[in-house]
């Protein structure tokens, strides 16, 4: 334990403390930018991080709304005509390429790789494509690359499939069927910086890439803690987008995973395995629809493509997208998540709270109509209904609590700690951290923890998302 | 030291046959212990709360090991440079009033191998003996079954959404291990320190269908890499096989007492097992040069018999970068990826894994001549053990 922990103790309370009095509704989508027709400017601008540092950035900033990093995250629907006008207010040319998608561009002047916005607002572009295809995707500058990438000309497009309606979680899939049906979904946009390229660039001084040496790391433009911060948080002007993945045991996680900058990294999932479903916009499938019936070893519920892969770490490449199907229940650990079975408690309705008193409460009975080992509404695993807990934890002063911890081991009950430890777990869930497993990159400059890291919260049945 | 707090938890019934009849503090045959656990199904354990009931015991605290740069001799000892490290030592069987003093100073590189099988019932005690040599730090440790299905906070070891134990006390992990596969485990606390000095370990689980016997390519198996129902992933021989490394920077200032290099991090001792090659091919457990004690005492030497299918149960805990992995002149079958079997598989020369990826390779020998062939990582600059060369990441597999 030393100084910097001490600091960085008190960022991740602050986070965490906002997390649950500041974060509001609607968690379960990806925020960014809807419809058809975008103008984007390229611009300079400054992001905070969590050690202290402030490092200039070149972004894309949606029409006259403040420069952003990551750029703003696309989200368009299939077969929509989508049109993306650039204007550029940087000291070099600068251009937006899409891959994946057939582009058509017009205006500016011609560059290397498709045509450029010019310095000084003085040219525009207009790129065009239609997004044909569902699935998670990327956009860069295609120009300068290696530095305009690592400065922050990088973003996510999202192609909803036919159908989706953000109203209608029936309808909420990846690809337009139920092998990518999911019920909440994260972004993470992965990246690392090295600040003595921002530094220079950011002065008009040269910028030689070849001495690249990141010392901070990002999912969605926030270094940790502040990727759980809330999304659009004031004091991150410039950093719109938080990474605050949550569930309720059972429910489908889609992860749309990007490789945003030039480093690979491995993504961890604690808590579970995920079923990799897509690569770059295509499920993994030997054919249309073909897919797995999970059972045995099954992650998550439901179907997934034939050629999708179980892991609990992603390999994360430059470039490349994924998207991953996460679930969490507890199956089989033995015990009774919940706790005792509280003899006091009538939930004939099912609904985790006692019928009379609206507590929270676990009864005798776990409901399996449906014979797939799970409470039909709590997703309890029913064959460790009422198990008791299988250790004797030491004693409080033997322990050091963290944060996220609820202070007892059950889901949906928490339970009193020393002073001054953990309480920012209200609902009393489980946090499961989800990081980059290269630890150098839970850092900020030098200070950890930070960088590539952010926790996963199951929420007990019967809560509410925060 | 509060040795009242250290408390070594194998549950036993009271009153056998009655569930609800559980002691804590019950007995155990220790005189049996042969594999660094205690397991009800070899008789270890009188009046098991489990039939399957496994109960391990785990010090965590600091040590010595020393480099494989033994030609360059870099610190005149004769045996490499020797670095300052934490780690865990197995102490299963110890009484909980010499646990400490056994813990202490005790560290091993990699932490003990933790090898289980499916249905096992694990009770695994983590005594946190301290650091000796920097009584400045009071860190508290856990165990993180990396990869763990369905995990829950509390046993996941994650320290920010969980309990760590501090010094001079037991926090034991429950573990149903309901599922085979190549995983992996590390402490958690402070991860990217903790895990750059040592604590990192080989921890992999067998399936249910070992001790059947399945016939697949004309050839009889009886143990496999997963219930695969058809014996595709039977094999005669595994090797797990753990890609980490050391940054002797970051080592050399902790027992400084200067501050961590985190930014700087770089693996200039780049290693298999806890050892660069030739260390990896030696068989003999290796002292280090602070005590003498034998803090590496895992080899990664892989050996077979002509004909033998050769399971590799590969794993990174590197802190730092991906590496790719070649066995020169024997195809790689790659069987499984994050602890469950591939649903389909496939052959390569190469394979790659971050840190926290681990893959299931198999090796078939037939028609292999004997001889020795290698094991390297073909990010060559990682072939080395700092200053000196041919080294690093590499083992041998020798073919009888
Ligand atoms: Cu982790
Ligand atoms: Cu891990």
């Amino acid at each position: 334990m030393d100084l910097y922990r001490y600091r960085i103790s008190g960022a991740l309370l602050l986070a965490a403390s906002l997390l649950f009095f500041a974060a509001t509704g609607a968690v379960a989508a990806i925020d960014g930018v809807t419809g058809t027709s975008f103008s984007f400017t390229a611009r300079e601008g400054v992001i905070a991080n969590p050690d202290g540092s402030v490092i200039p950035i070149w972004g894309y900033a949606n029409g006259d709304q403040a420069v952003q990093y990551p750029g703003p995250t696309l989200i368009v629907n299939q077969g929509a005509t989508v049109t993306v006008t650039l204007t550029n207010q940087l000291a070099e040319p600068v251009s937006i390429l899409f891959p994946g998608q057939k582009v058509t561009a017009t205006g500016g002047a011609s560059g290397l790789l498709t045509r450029e916005a010019l310095p000084g607002g003085a040219s525009q572009v207009t790129y065009t494509f239609t997004a044909s295809h569902p699935g998670t995707f990327t956009y860069y500058s295609g120009s300068h690359s290696d530095l305009q990438v690592e400065m922050g000309l990088v973003g996510a497009l999202i192609v909803r499939p036919a159908g989706y309606d953000p109203q209608n979680k029936a309808t909420w899939t990846a690809y337009g069927d139920a092998r990518s049906a999911y019920d909440t979904e994260t972004l993470f946009l992965m990246t690392e910086m090295d600040p003595e390229l921002h530094y220079r660039a950011g002065a008009g001084l040269p910028a030689d890439t070849t001495g690249f040496f990141p010392t901070i790391w990002f999912y969605n433009g926030r270094a940790a803690p502040d990727t759980m911060a809330p999304a659009g948080a004031g004091w991150l002007p410039n950093q719109p987008y938080n990474c605050l993945p949550q569930a309720h045991p059972g429910e489908r996680v889609l992860m749309r995973i990007i490789g945003g900058g030039r480093d690979s990294h491995p993504h961890h999932t604690h808590g579970n395995n995920f079923e990799l479903i897509a690569r770059d916009g295509r499920l993994l499938e030997s054919a249309p629809g073909a897919s797995a019936l999970l059972v045995a070893d099954a992650p998550v519920f439901g179907t997934v493509p034939d050629l999708a892969v179980s892991n609990f770490t992603q390999a994360v490449i430059p470039g490349a997208t994924y998207d991953t199907i996460f679930t969490w229940t507890g199956q089989g650990l033995g015990w009774d998540p919940y706790g005792a079975i509280d003899s006091a408690c009538t939930d004939a309705d099912h609904d985790g709270k006692d019928d009379v008193h609206g507590r929270m409460c676990h009864d005798a009975s776990c409901t399996d109509t449906n014979g797939d080992g799970f409470d039909d509404a709590s997703k309890e695993y029913c064959a460790d209904h009422g198990k008791p807990f299988p250790v004797r934890l030491p004693g409080q002063q033997d322990l050091t609590f963290g944060q996220f911890y609820s202070g007892g081991p059950f889901l949906g009950s928490a339970a009193s700690l020393p002073p001054g430890q953990g309480g920012f777990n209200p609902a009393a869930g489980y946090f499961f951290m989800w990081h980059s497993h290269n630890e150098k990159e839970l850092t900020n400059n030098d200070i950890f923890p930070g960088g590539m890291l952010t926790m996963f919260l199951v929420l007990p049945f019967g809560t509410d998302m925060p | 030291m509060a040795g009242a707090s250290v408390f070594f938890q194998c549950p036993t019934l009271s009153n056998p046959g009655d569930p609800g009849s559980v002691i804590y503090n019950g007995t155990f045959a220790d005189n049996v212990v042969v594999d660094g656990m205690i397991r009800a199904d070899q008789g270890e354990i009188l009046n098991p709360v489990s039939p399957r009931q496994v109960c391990v015991h785990l010090s965590s605290g600091d040590g010595f090991v020393n480099m494989a740069d033994k030609q360059l001799d870099p610190d005149g000892n004769g045996m490499g440079h020797e670095q300052y490290m934490f780690g865990f030592k197995n102490i299963t069987g110890i009484p909980d009033a010499e646990a400490m003093l056994a813990g202490m100073l005790a560290a091993e590189f990699p932490a003990p191998t933790l090898k289980f099988k499916e249905g096992d019932e694990v009770y695994l005690s983590l005594t946190n003996v301290g650091m000796m040599m920097r009584p400045d730090l009071f860190d508290p440790h856990t165990v993180h079954w990396h990869g763990f299905p369905n995990a829950s906070a509390i046993f996941d070891g994650e320290p920010m959404s969980s309990v760590s134990i501090n010094m001079g006390a037991t926090l034991t992990y429950y573990y149903k291990v309901i599922e085979p596969g190549t995983f992996m485990y590390h402490c958690h606390v402070e991860a990217t320190e903790h895990m750059q000095m040592g604590m990192l370990g080989n921890l992999y689980v067998t399936p249910a269908q070992d001790g059947t016997q399945k016939s697949f390519g004309g050839r009889t198996y009886s143990k496999f890499a997963y219930n695969d129902g058809d014996g595709s992933t039977g094999y005669h021989v595994d090797f797990p096989v753990q890609i980490l490394g050391f940054d002797s920077n970051f080592h050399d200032q902790h027992i400084a007492v200067q501050p961590l290099p985190f930014a700087e991090m770089y693996d200039d001792y780049p290693m298999l097992n806890g050892r660069g090659y030739p260390d990896t091919v030696n068989p003999a457990p290796l002292p280090n040069s602070f005590d003498g004690r034998l803090s590496q005492p895992i080899p990664a030497l892989i050996t077979a018999n002509q004909g033998e299918r050769i399971l590799l149960r590969l794993s990174s805990l590197s802190t730092v970068a991906f590496h790719s992995l070649t066995v020169q002149g024997i195809p790689m079958q790659v069987i499984g990826e994050g602890s469950r079997m591939r649903r389909s598989f496939y052959t390569t020369n190469t394979v790659t894994l971050g840190g926290g990826q681990s893959m299931e390779v198999l090796l078939d020998t037939q028609g292999v001549a004997p001889g020795t062939y290698f094991l390297y990582t073909t990010n060559l600059d990682h072939l080395v053990n700092r200053q000196e060369e041919y080294g690093g990441m590499m083992t041998e597999i020798v073919i009888q």
